[in-house]
């Protein structure tokens, strides 16, 4: 395998490293050093502690024909950043590569100067000693006093690393080039302008001269020319060939841009002012000088003036700074181009090659990028899309929009042949566009609502918000799944009853569990609770009293930082009292619902500044659900008999004994329950803060999140089930009486929060008004506000009654109430024994992990032999087990792993099948499977 | 390119080239910085083509160029300083090295510089790095020879009296042409056979029916997980070209766009020389059933290579990163030691220079088995296959794969930048890295890490020290804190 003749000299270390001593050793200089870190202290982060710089910058130099090179300008221009670093010397290095020499003024045979447009050159090169490489590029403008009417510059980009430099050329390459197109763009339009001037000087001169000579013709009547008047005519004939040498140069830089787009298409500046032109909204772009009408015209307000033939010395002039050459704007522009290649570029490369290969790879996996990548990156694929079709109409321009915004509510039509244990609803979300919504929607521009659709909307939304006595019910029939498997389509669905009712609609599959609760249907909700209603409620009663217990702190800072700031003035904009109070729309459109209240509702909420939980709303409620109350406040004990029996709860087969007589009853009485709470929601999503999406794109963020969610799972042993609720869809409240302690919280546990469609996460970080169960539809995690007045109790139930759709995060009484979970992906991924140290890392370690998870998600969704049967006689229950054995065997996933990549699946599927990747269609999920109560 | 070029330099020697295929060198030139004249050209080296696209006055032009601003140079001692240049106004690309080094009794700056027409900037941008390296090597050498050859010129001076000076220091010229004909050969033969930077997944294994199909199971496991542990670094061999490059697109699926334009294919009837500094390259098997690998060129390569036969199904791997930069270094020191120890003009000839120290052999069983079995590439092969072929569905996970592998590998970064505060304390806690990222398998560990260094060259080196002589049990002891 290997040739013999290439054993070269190849001794043992210790014989080699001992030079004989005859002859003289080989000198360092020529040698290379056994280790790649041979130095005190070098490692592979030292690479910047050679230099004399702290951080990469951007130097502007000069060639000036005075005094050499100099530097002009650093970005960002602050010294601490260059440091002790000679700026004057590194001007001196790179600008002496004179490759920009070319011919300029009168060529060989040509009677006029000529101005040749010069290409710019690029050149790496570095000063080893030094440690500073840089990126030179070099350009060359024009100036009507300069020597041969051209100004030599460069704009260098020095770093510290050689690699980064050369590994990021053509990156580099692309946006120095812009700005230097932008600079030299400015510069032709000001040396147009000067010629123009210098013209009309040359022009007045002549007309001055003229006339002298004229006089002095008329004056002489000794029929010879005096040596004046010969003087005046020679200087006449000098100012005559400048302004024809100033039209020709003035001719020359007119032509410009017409010779550049003939003679080369490549030119980024030249590219730039195309896509301008073919994007005139565009206002990032580059100037562009043909679209100043303007431009190498003369201004009018020029007063020419007497100028001598012969131009000053050129060292007796003042030259004119950059930003007199290429005109403010444009110079302006420039730099602005400049400090975002300084943004672009900062940083270690490692983290710059990583984003580059990571958008690579993203781009060829737009079906899974919704669940859990950035929004930035997911929407630049989006734009991307977008572009390539441009016959499309012009939807959901905005980068990241909140859920609310974006979704127009479908029908979606469920895919018969993929069912999975978890139930799934769909529900109508007429009331999601609301009044002020939809006056969002129509101040954002470049929303993707048709205004007639949305004036629809509005319409049904109005109706959907006055009827509010209208509620989703799911009835318990034990043979109802085949009859509605049958008659899938809900087309039926959506016809409302009512012209003032708009009915919601539901549609849900169950596999496993031995009852279906399939049938759907929109009536009014007092008439449906069932007579078993009150005989299970209580068990439920027994499971949310715990809640109320205030004991205990969370121990998260308090701190805010700007971003959480702006976090808070969310919640303060949530918080602001609605301007049209709900409870008075209510008291308005259900009159005989209501009971009259003594205290206007919107004084109530004036006075507490934050939108507590008003008492005329359940006084209300107390129409439909005073047996609640009544449960509760009879049996008050009922928490302690909770407290004393610990097993009864965490007891997995007493629960499933008693799950099938809860299921029933607790189904409706959950989906009653959200015949009030839609009152209460509809009225709360009337603030002005609708949802808030937050931008997980910016690092800082992302380092909180993952510190904060490093926190959670070292502080709470029970941190497993909750991010199992979180990644399979189960909804997670996170409930607290501090703001800043819940919002961190959810903020936190926000990464491990699947997407639904390429919008905001589901996730609403503060809610401080009663859930409604559409809330769940909408949000898979929510911070909800604990209220401490007396009536907030009822805050509570109402959240209890969703225990099927919820898992409940108690900050302040340190419990949980979630599903048990007895998986191993979790553990991996959020380990409390962990040893990572930084948020930032605990984020990209999640991040990868939950890549991981998607890739498993996508092998089950596009597996076709899974889903599909083998032949016409195999049953749902063989493609069921072949799927469930895949999952175990193939994926090597145990227990409550698989829901997790079901639900992951499910998403995916039901993504892909969208029409528009754009809107999503929220689901209501709920399941059969017990919830336990963990306490620290 | 421009004609608007100075009159040429009098009398520069110049080689003309002959190669089989088309070459995107249009040339290279050895240039120094006289104190008198300024910088000239001492040599030209150009490919022999019927279409002269860049004339001697051109070239020389240029070259002079390169030396400008050096008399500026402030280099640290023995340092080869890379000058890039992409001169729009003449069309070309300029890539320099520059050195300074004793010749005819002086110290002076020297330029040794290849030269491409700026079409090729794409072309060339991914390949720079071999070209470097193999060009920063020779010069080390030359160094050494110019500085021999002076001293020893100097005594026949002394002892002759008659010679000039001018005429020393030439026989550097044929050392550089040893090395400077190879890498026109090389991006001659990328030009035709180097790989596309986008594959098309049907034209490799991944595209199989079922595992198995068009190799051996276990042998498709070992090849990608032994490739993905020495850094993307694979010889492929074998008697059918149309195998061996298919496996070698196979595994440049597991490659970055640029890795993969770095990666050569097998030629069909003949074969190419091995270069080294390539990720992946395909190479034909001789009439005899064998493929020579030359073990200096195999140990001069930037990460450590895995030998992959597709004859006989065997994949076998260099040791990982740490061991093959020392070894690699061990060997570098030594053959510039032996230049500097050689007394005669045979002793320094490049190539036939065999300089055995009669106590020590060194080990050529550079390739070892694939001893550390991974999960992750595993799992991926018994997963892929289950998706329907002629989609682009087995592309959509492969790419989930590999986005799977760089966030590990940047995650491991992290973890390790956090733990020694960017190199200011030693890392000690590999089993802890292991636990937390999910890496306890060992081959899981050695594939990430080898990702890693490729976007943070030195980690190895850093995370197992100096202490390497075997990277196991270096490991070993890590593992007992």
């Amino acid at each position: 395998m290997i040739s013999a003749p290439d054993v070269v000299a190849f001794t043992k270390e210790d014989e080699y490293e001992e030079e004989p001593y005859s002859e003289p050793p080989l000198p360092e200089e020529y040698s290379v050093p056994l280790f790649p870190f041979a130095n005190q202290g070098a490692n592979p982060w030292s690479k910047l502690s050679g230099a004399k710089f702290s951080r990469d910058f951007i130097l502007i130099s000069e060639f000036s024909e005075q005094v050499g090179p100099q530097p002009l300008l650093t970005i960002p221009n602050d010294t601490k950043v260059f440091g002790t670093f000679d700026l004057n010397y590194f001007s001196l290095r790179i600008m002496s590569v004179d490759y920009q020499a070319s011919f300029v003024g009168h060529p060989p045979g040509s009677a006029y100067p000529k101005l040749n447009f010069v290409e710019d050159s690029k050149v790496v090169l570095g000063d080893s000693k030094e440690g500073a490489f840089a990126y030179v590029h070099h350009l060359t403008l024009y100036d009507l006093e300069a020597r041969g009417f051209v100004r030599p510059f460069c704009m260098a980009y020095i770093s510290a690393d050689q690699h980064k430099i050369m590994q990021q050329f053509q990156e580099l390459s692309a946006e120095f080039s812009k700005a230097s197109e932008c600079l030299k763009s400015g510069n032709r339009k000001a040396f147009a302008g000067e010629l123009e001037k210098k013209l009309k000087d040359l022009d007045y001169t002549r007309t001055v001269l003229h006339t002298e000579t004229e006089i002095q013709k008329k004056a002489n009547d000794k029929g010879f020319y005096s040596s004046q008047a010969i003087e005046k005519a020679n200087e006449l004939a000098s100012v005559e060939k400048s302004i024809i040498e100033h039209q020709d140069l003035l001719k020359q830089i007119r032509s410009y841009p017409h010779r550049k787009v003939k003679g080369s298409d490549s030119c980024p500046g030249e590219m730039a002012h195309t896509q301008d032109q073919a994007d005139p909204a565009s206002t990032t772009s580059i100037l562009d000088e043909s679209a100043d009408p303007d431009i190498y015209t003369c201004r009018p307000a020029y007063t020419p003036k007497l100028i001598k033939a012969k131009s000053t010395k050129c060292f007796d002039k003042k030259l004119k700074t950059l930003e007199e050459l290429c005109d403010t704007e444009y110079f302006t522009q420039t730099l602005a181009q400049l400090s975002h290649i300084e943004h672009m570029f900062r940083g270690d490369l490692c983290y710059l090659l990583t984003s580059q290969i990571d958008r690579t790879l993203l781009k060829q996996q737009h079906i899974t990028n919704f669940l859990f990548e950035d929004f930035v990156e997911v929407d630049d694929k989006v734009v991307e899309k977008r572009e390539s079709v441009p016959s499309q109409p012009s939807q959901d321009r905005l980068p990241s929009r909140s859920l609310e915004e974006c979704p127009i509510p479908k029908v979606l039509i469920s895919v018969g042949s993929y069912k999975s244990s978890v139930e799934s609803v769909l529900i109508k979300m007429d009331q999601e566009l609301g009044d002020e919504e939809y006056k969002e929607v129509e101040v954002t521009e470049s929303s993707s609502f048709d205004p007639q659709e949305n004036l629809d909307y509005l319409d049904m939304d109005m109706k959907g918000s006055i009827s509010s006595g209208e509620s989703i019910e799911v009835l318990g029939t034990e043979k109802s799944a085949a009859v509605l498997s049958k008659s899938d389509s809900q087309a039926s669905l959506t016809v409302p009853l009512s012209p003032q009712v708009v009915r919601s609609k539901a549609v849900s599959h169950r596999t496993i569990s031995e009852d279906s609760i399939e049938v759907l249907s929109t009536c009014p909700s007092e008439a449906l609770i069932p007579d078993d209603f009150k005989a299970s409620y209580p068990s439920a009663i027994n499971e949310e009293e715990s809640y109320a217990d205030n004991e205990g702190a969370i121990e998260f800072k308090a701190s805010i930082s700007p971003l959480e700031l702006g976090e808070a003035q969310e919640g303060g904009l949530e918080n602001t009292p609605p301007q049209i109070d709900s409870s008075c729309c209510i008291g308005k459109e259900n009159h005989g619902q209501l009971v009259p209240l003594p205290t206007p509702a919107h004084t109530l909420s004036d006075e507490d500044g934050v939108v507590s939980i008003p008492p005329q709303r359940y006084r209300q409620k107390d129409q439909g659900f005073h047996v609640d109350f009544a449960v509760e406040d009879t049996n008050p004990s009922r928490d302690d008999s909770c407290e004393a029996f610990p097993a009864y709860e965490l007891d997995p087969s007493r629960l499933l004994a008693s799950r099938d007589v809860s299921k029933t009853s607790l189904d409706n009485y959950s989906d009653t329950t959200s015949y009030v709470s839609s009152v209460a929601s509809s009225s709360s999503d009337r603030t002005p803060s609708s949802a808030h999406p937050v931008s997980l794109s910016s690092e800082r963020h992302r380092k909180r999140a993952g510190q904060n969610a490093l926190r959670f799972i070292r502080q709470y042993p029970f941190a497993h089930p909750a991010i199992y609720s979180l990644l399979s869809g189960r909804t997670l409240v996170v409930l607290g009486e501090d703001e800043t302690i819940v919002r961190k919280l959810v903020t936190a546990l926000s990464i491990f929060v699947p997407n639904h469609g390429h919008c905001a996460k589901p996730v609403k970080h503060w809610v401080s008004s009663p859930l409604h169960i559409m809330d769940f539809q909408k949000w898979k995690l929510i911070g909800l506000q604990r209220v401490a007045s007396p009536g907030s109790a009822g805050t509570l139930h109402a959240l209890s009654r969703y225990s099927r759709y919820t898992s409940i995060l108690d900050l302040d009484n340190k419990t949980l109430r979630c599903p048990l979970y007895r998986g191993t992906l979790v553990p991996r991924l959020a380990d409390h024994r962990t040893q990572i140290k930084r948020g930032g890392t605990y984020y990209l370690h999640v991040q990868s992990m939950l890549t991981q998870l998607c890739s498993k998600a996508f092998l089950y969704t596009f597996c076709h032999h899974l889903h599909l049967p083998a032949h016409d006689r195999e049953t749902e229950a063989i493609v069921a087990s072949r799927q469930l054995s895949f999952l175990k065997l193939n994926l090597g996933l145990v227990n409550e792993d698989i829901r997790v990549v079901q639900y992951l699946a499910e998403l995916l599927k039901l993504h892909y099948m969208q029409e528009s990747p754009g809107t999503s269609n929220p689901m209501l999920r709920f399941d059969y499977v017990p919830s336990f109560l963990y306490k620290i | 390119m421009s004609t608007l070029c100075p009159p040429p330099s009098p009398a520069v020697a110049k080689t003309e080239i002959a190669l089989s295929g088309e070459s995107p060198l249009l040339a290279a030139t050895f240039a120094y910085w006289d104190n008198i004249l300024g910088p000239r050209v001492r040599h030209i080296w150009a490919p022999k083509t019927e279409q002269v696209l860049l004339s001697d006055g051109e070239i020389t032009f240029l070259a002079n160029h390169t030396l400008n601003g050096e008399i500026l140079r402030n280099a640290e001692s023995g340092a080869i300083d890379v000058k890039f240049f992409v001169l729009s106004e003449k069309g070309v690309i300029i890539v320099s090295l520059i050195f300074d080094g004793n010749w005819n009794g002086d110290r002076s700056t020297y330029g040794l510089s290849i030269i491409l027409p700026q079409t090729e900037l794409s072309f060339y941008l991914p390949l720079h790095r071999v070209c470097v390296d193999r060009l920063t090597h020779i010069i080390r050498k030359g160094r050494i020879w110019m500085h021999k050859e002076r001293q020893e010129n100097v005594q026949k001076i002394v002892l002759e009296g008659s010679e000039r000076m001018e005429d020393q220091g030439q026989s550097i010229i044929p050392m550089l042409t040893g090395e400077v004909i190879p890498v026109m050969e090389l991006l001659s033969s990328m030009k035709s056979h180097s790989v596309p930077e986008e594959i098309d997944i049907a034209d490799t294994v991944l595209n199989d029916d079922d595992i198995g199909d068009s190799c051996h199971e276990g042998f498709l496991l070992n090849a990608i997980s032994s490739h993905l542990q020495t850094c993307g670094c694979s010889v492929v061999v074998g008697s059918s070209a149309e195998k061996v490059n298919k496996i070698v697109r196979t595994l440049c699926l597991f490659l970055t766009p640029a890795e993969r334009k770095c990666s050569r294919l097998c030629e069909a009837e003949s074969s190419f020389k091995y270069e080294s500094g390539l990720f992946v390259q395909g190479l034909l098997k001789d009439s005899t059933g064998s493929f020579v690998l030359p073990f200096r060129q195999v140990m001069y390569a930037p990460y450590p290579t895995t030998h992959i036969d597709v004859d006989v199904n065997t994949v076998k791997q260099m040791p990982p990163c740490h061991e093959h930069i020392y070894n690699q270094r061990r060997y570098m020191r030594s053959e510039l030691t032996a230049f500097w120890r050689a007394t005669s003009e045979e002793d320094m000839a490049q190539d036939t220079i065999i300089y055995t120290d009669e106590s020590f052999t060194p080990d050529l069983n550079i390739f070892q088995d694939v001893l550390h079995r991974d999960t992750l590439v595993k799992a991926f092969l018994d997963q892929v296959f289950h998706l329907k072929p002629g989609l682009s569905l087995r592309s959509t996970f492969l790419a989930q794969f590999l986005l799977v592998l760089h966030r590990k590998a940047l995650t491991l970064i992290r973890y390790i930048e956090d733990d020694t505060q960017k190199g200011k304390k030693p890392f000690k806690s590999l089993r802890n890295l292991k636990i937390d990222l999910d890496l306890t398998a060992e081959g899981d560990l050695n594939i990430i890490m080898a990702l890693a260094e490729k976007i943070k060259p030195g980690l190895h080196s850093f995370i197992f020290g100096r202490p390497f002589y075997t990277s196991v049990q270096e490991r070993d002891v890590l593992m007992t804190f």
